[in-house]
């Protein structure tokens, strides 16, 4: 194999986005040696900043590739990474736009904390388009690595200490469990380690009702709902949201569970296809769990950070939704959802930093009154939550009814109407929030909004914070009324996703028949016979000509 | 032409809220009666002889979805989006002069105004739904800021119970477009009778309760007089006068357009229902100590008489119903303003405290008079506009349902003896020195109580001017469902 | 069967035996000391399997990092931390043991039947015997450049992690005594505290 052949065949263009990450984490990392902490903690966020960007730009370039298959059959950048890959840049860019005065502080090293958070970008980006078990455990390994370091990042702390050592213990187990599942695929499939082959070599090796897959299934379920916090592999969330720096838990909710979804189509829809009725009745459970656990413990919370984190297992809970719906529909509301989700819930995060940061607590009962000294971030606050809680003409609520129409036409109607249930339950807290600020008479206001700093947004690093604040208001107030190209976008990246469309049984698109492999004709005849019946329940609608 | 009916206020409210101006209730006022002034006006075109939508109004939005923007206005719709614009400006111009947070307030209720007029304009269910729950928000914050006292229980009440009923439409709307395979949510593209009956019941079913709660119908009514009495006098006004005529105007729309033939087999059930609505309400009003949660208890009453109509499918109490939602919205309106009026003055809303404001010289003689006027209109005293529906709705339904209209007549019995309670105790009686001397009752008080009263003393004896409005599109319903009368369980039941 | 068999049976056993002694030592022995150094014997154990397996290269690398770096990094903080404290009897503590044995033994015997159970699909390839550490590099410089790469970002990052969470903070001086309540620290209050008015630290 000489080097022409392979230079060929790695097909690197793929990855152009993430060596844009990897070249900027470098920068930041180099830079900060040269010019020293202080001089790089005005420069380092920026250029973190614009890398990201960049990559998501690159991305956006990515999204007609021919051939998306790369390294071999290692990284799959077909347009479902892509959208993936994108919503992770996004929630880092965030994320740093946040951290900046966090940071500065809380008196940490900027640079690091940057460091550490591209490069667990970097692992969730990688994770999105992994299609190969040694590169999604080692992707898995690095974003789940640096989520720990920035769980710990404020190390004088106990809490944070606590939260640290807490998600890495849990962590390290459940990737231990993941790691014995793929184990198992690799011994069923006899020595495949490329996802799509998996299914198709234990299938002709007459395993696909062996009890070893069922288990396999069971491992990597265990593994991926650490990921994305489902219940009952959440009970790290509560504590380690409440105890990490803030937008560290922005990171985690939204980029670092995306990248966890990613991982849950591909390897569900790949990897499982000839349990796929076990897969779905798993998550189903778990979805039904989430859902109703999440939105009803949180009603009894008192602290922000600890709120929001038992809303993001209840938001988890309706994205699964779609991804038990096996459904075209269900998974491109499923990606709008979590690209509405972004907004909405980064937007949340940015508001109660900048309240931390003026006030140094989080308590919800502390809001109080917060109305009358800064009506912008009551009002922005306030649209992110009840956006959360799916109130028209806000983001939320289209995000919510694409997924429940897509779960009404699929036919899940009990899932879609306990979502319902609880989507009503959680206007419950996120109103109480807004009660709290908006409500309160002046005499009622709380301690700290009463010695409330009058805001000053030249400090350094506060200008970021109020450019995330502007953008996540507008974003959330604006991006459901005029969602026409986030639909396009998740609908396309479903459709153009040849993983998904063989699975659904309906590979008309000319790049799925060139690179179909190998399956067994009587896999694909199972497969086909599972997937018609769903999809004669697709409307015209979502069929698009 | 009605978009601007939904984005003026709209638009009034962001600007109100997101300027510095300091007369926000003078802006306001503007907004709304240059409003009021176009309803007017698209009245003035509106086509009486065409039964169906008028000055439709499209714009693709969320194709995949199928959510559009479509707009239209027909009979049902449009006297329903007068009393709305009607009782927002009135709503505006009878709030305190000291209200706090102004801006908040006013830009709060203009955009309550537009999202119900929004719904009241939506042909896309969808839409309909959208503008349905914008309202919960402002509603909830308006009643749980400028509220009285229970106001956060009263607001979460509410909150909770619209939200709730808001997910039992959404049921029923998705379960309708899905059974029918249509691609859209476009109203007119699911009107038609092609599912099972079954289905059809049980999706009306839903969409009865959910709307149901929003009326209020008697058992999902619990959370209305805790609302309507916490509320203060403009956010009660337009919670009675406008927000409970959505639950019936949806209930007429989605339920009765969209299931026709559920609708007829349940008919003679919902008759019942509304009987015992109309007769709870009013038992329980008798017993009532104060004078809001009295008013707030007879709406319930009257909400069923609606009902009643609507179950009965006669053209005539068909009108009668329609009617009946517009009678209701004003005559709650100045009852509601009247009792705000007497509560600023005296200090209590207590029956057992009040007595003897029709004293000339020390009461409050024109309040006590325009409050008499309220009282013979709600109990339906021929010439004034309550006499006019509700005689309707009786005419149109005792053909078909004799023994329920009955009953429905002796809930207007007992209206009238509530009321003659009510303004016994208040109006008439020695007034008691130790808490006579009212503060003057301003202009700004009057005035709104006085135009409503002209309203409904001018409707009541000119109804035509009511009625013509909404009577083909009435025929063309009727027209549009089977005969209830003809129906075997109607006639089981009579 | 002929001798090599034989040899391999034995060691196989012997291996085993040693692995399965240690590792229950590590569980059961109340001294923390004893039960690292009883690890390390449990990695050796596993690492003669793999010479047994003909997996030469996987079996130095199991003795290098497991025993030679792990093992004695957890020997290496058993020592640094010298905090003597005597645990607590856990009341009713024989409960949890029970359950978890209980647990255990389900999974065990859930993993071991279907590990009896399943038809593996044993591959024919020959071994690579000897030349395995060629394959190996082969491989990660073809089809698995990938993770080969990536993980070189991992170990750089968790580089720059393990400085960051052990270095000594550089705190200013004449702001000493204000940062080192401050710094490092999240700005949210815990919760325990009642609020109290104004917090100084803040701004």
């Amino acid at each position: 194999m000489d080097f022409a052949s392979l230079a060929v065949q790695l097909n690197a263009g793929t990855i152009v986005p993430e060596a844009i990450v990897l070249i900027t984490l470098m920068t930041v990392v180099v830079s900060d040696l040269i010019i020293g902490r202080q001089a790089s903690a005005q420069w380092t966020p920026y250029i973190a900043i614009a890398g990201l960007l960049a990559s998501v730009v690159a991305l956006f370039y990515q999204w007609d590739v021919a051939n998306p298959i790369s390294f071999i059959g290692e990284f799959n950048g077909d347009a479902l990474s892509v959208v993936f890959r994108g919503i992770i840049a996004l929630s880092a860019a965030t994320t740093i736009l946040m951290s900046i005065r966090y940071v500065i502080q809380s008196g940490t090293s900027l640079a690091e904390f940057i460091t550490i958070l591209l490069t667990a970008t970097l692992g969730g980006m990688f994770l999105s388009g992994s299609d190969e078990l040694v590169a999604v455990y080692v992707s898995l390994e690095t974003l789940s690595i640096s989520s720990y370091l920035l769980t710990g990042y404020t190390k004088r702390d106990p809490r944070s200490n606590e939260a640290a050592l807490k998600y890495l213990l849990i962590g390290a187990s459940s990737s231990a469990i993941f790691l014995y599942g793929a184990s198992l695929l690799y011994g069923l499939s006899g020595g495949e380690t490329r996802l799509s082959t998996i299914s198709a070599s234990i299938a002709s090796a007459g395993l696909a009702q062996s009890i070893g897959l069922v288990i396999a299934l069971v491992f990597a379920i265990a593994g991926i709902a650490f990921k994305i916090a489902a219940v009952p592999f959440h009970q790290w969330t509560p504590d380690v949201y409440e105890g990490s720096p803030t937008p560290v838990v922005a990171f985690l909710s939204v980029g670092s569970k995306a990248a966890g979804f990613a991982l849950a189509i591909r390897l569900l829809v790949t990897a499982f296809p000839l349990v796929s009725e076990q897969w779905q009745l798993v998550m189903t459970t778990l979805a039904i769990l989430s859902m109703v656990l999440g939105n009803v413990v949180a009603l009894a919370q008192t602290s922000m950070k600890r709120l929001l984190a038992y809303s993001s297992i209840g938001q988890a809970g309706f994205v699964m939704i779609g991804l038990i719906l096996g459904t075209d529909a269900g998974y491109s509301s499923m990606v709008f959802y979590l690209m509405v989700y972004l907004f909405m819930n980064l937007g949340a995060f940015t508001c109660i930093i900048l309240f931390t940061l003026r006030t140094g607590t989080d308590q919800i009962s502390e809001y109080a009154g917060l109305y009358q000294k800064d009506p912008l971030l009551t009002l922005a606050l306030s649209v992110c939550l009840l956006s959360l809680g799916g109130i028209p003409p806000l983001a939320g609520f289209f995000g919510k009814l694409y997924l429940f129409w897509a779960g009404w036409q699929a036919g899940a109607y009990p899932l879609v109407i306990l979502g319902l249930v609880t989507s009503v339950i959680s206007i419950y807290y996120y109103i109480r929030v807004v009660k709290m600020m908006v409500v309160k008479e002046p005499q009622e206001m709380s301690d700290s909004v009463k010695n409330y700093p009058p805001t000053d947004w030249t400090l350094p690093g506060m200008r970021p914070l109020q450019v995330g604040l502007v953008s996540a208001l507008i974003a959330t107030s604006l991006a459901g009324i005029f969602s026409n190209p986030l639909f396009t976008l998740a609908n396309d990246s479903v459709l153009k996703t040849p993983m998904l469309q063989q699975a659904l049984g309906r590979s008309k698109a000319p790049i799925a028949k060139q690179m179909a492999p190998t399956i067994s004709q009587q896999l694909s005849l199972q497969i086909t016979e599972v997937s018609t019946k769903k999809a004669v329940s697709l409307p015209k609608s979502m069929v698009h000509s | 032409m009605l978009s601007t009916l939904i984005w003026f206020p709209v638009l009034g409210a962001i600007a109100i809220a997101a300027l510095p101006l300091r007369q926000s209730k003078l802006v306001a006022l503007t907004m709304s009666g240059f409003v009021l002034l176009w309803t007017l006006w698209i009245a003035h075109q509106f086509d009486f002889t065409n039964p169906l939508l008028q000055r439709q109004e499209y714009l693709p939005w969320l194709e995949p979805l199928g959510l559009n923007y479509q707009l239209g206005i027909d009979g049902l719709s449009l006297p329903l989006l007068m009393l709305n614009s009607l009782l927002t400006w009135i709503a505006i111009y009878s709030s305190q002069e000291e209200t706090e947070r102004p801006r908040l307030f006013y830009s709060l209720i203009l955009l309550v105004s537009g999202a119900v007029a929004g719904a009241f304009l939506a042909q896309n269910l969808l839409l309909f739904f959208l503008f349905y729950e914008v309202e919960l928000v402002p509603f909830y914050l308006l009643i749980s800021i400028w509220g009285g006292e229970k106001r956060n229980y009263a607001a979460m009440k509410f909150l909770l119970y619209t939200a709730l009923s808001g997910a039992l439409i959404l049921v029923a709307f998705l379960g309708l477009v899905w059974l029918r395979g249509a691609d859209s949510f476009a109203y007119e593209a699911l009107m038609g009778q092609s599912l099972p009956l079954w289905i059809q019941i049980v999706l009306l079913s839903l969409v009865l309760v959910g709307f149901g709660i929003k009326i209020p119908l008697v058992p999902l009514h619990t959370w209305l007089p805790d609302t309507y009495v916490a509320a203060s006098t403009p956010v009660a006004i337009l919670l009675g006068g406008v927000l409970a005529k959505l639950g019936a105007y949806g209930i007429f729309r989605f339920g009765l357009g969209l299931f026709p033939d559920a609708w007829a087999t349940l008919a003679p059930g919902l008759a019942t229902w509304a009987t015992v609505s109309v007769l709870y309400g009013a038992t329980v009003a008798i017993a009532q100590k104060d004078i809001k949660r009295m008013v707030a208890y007879s709406s319930i009453g009257h909400m069923g008489y609606i009902l009643l109509g609507g179950a009965a499918l006669t053209a005539l109490s068909l009108v009668g119903a329609i009617t009946q939602m517009v009678a209701h919205g004003l005559i709650l309106a100045i009852l509601f303003h009247l009792v705000g009026v007497v509560e600023a003055k005296v200090g209590t809303r207590e029956l057992d405290v009040l007595n003897g404001l029709m004293n000339p010289i020390r009461g409050l003689p024109m309040v006590s008079a325009l409050l008499v006027l309220g009282g013979m209109a709600s109990a339906g005293i021929p010439g004034l506009v309550g006499f006019v529906s509700e005689f309707l709705v009786f005419q149109g339904s005792y053909s078909v349902f004799p023994v329920q209209t009955l009953l429905c007549v002796v809930g207007t019995g007992l209206t009238a003896v509530y009321f003659v309670i009510l303004l016994n105790r208040t109006c008439f009686g020695k007034l008691d020195n130790a808490i006579a001397y009212f503060p003057q009752v301003e202009w700004r008080e009057r005035v709104p109580a006085l135009i409503l009263a002209l309203t409904i003393f001018f409707l009541g004896i000119q109804p035509t001017w009511l009625v013509r409005w909404s009577e083909s599109t009435a025929i063309e319903m009727v027209a549009a469902t089977p005969t209830v009368t003809h129906s075997p369980i109607a006639q089981v039941s009579d | 069967m002929n001798l090599a068999e034989g040899v391999q049976i034995v060691s196989f056993g012997i291996l085993a035996a040693m692995m399965l002694g240690a590792a229950i030592g590590v569980v059961l022995l109340e001294n923390i000391v004893y039960s690292a150094f009883l690890l390390g014997g449990v990695f050796i154990s596993i690492a003669g399997i793999y010479l047994l397996l003909n997996a030469d290269f996987v079996a130095a690398a199991q003795v290098l990092i497991y025993v030679g770096a792990v093992n004695v990094l957890i020997l290496f903080a058993i020592m640094l931390v010298n905090k003597r404290q005597d645990f607590q009897p856990l009341r009713r503590g024989w409960i949890r043991k029970a359950a978890t044995a209980v647990v255990c033994a389900g999974i065990f015997a859930l993993l071991s039947t279907m590990i009896v159970s399943t038809p593996w699909a044993i591959s024919t390839a020959t071994p690579a015997g000897d030349a395995s550490v060629v394959v190996i590099g082969l491989h990660f410089f073809s089809d698995f450049l990938l993770p080969f790469e990536l993980a070189s970002v991992l170990l750089l990052m968790a580089l720059i992690g393990a400085v960051v969470l052990a270095r000594r903070e550089f705190l200013p001086d004449d702001e000493a005594d204000r940062a080192q309540v401050e710094a490092l620290r999240l700005p949210e209050r815990p919760r325990e505290l009642v609020p109290s008015g104004r917090d100084e630290t803040v701004n």
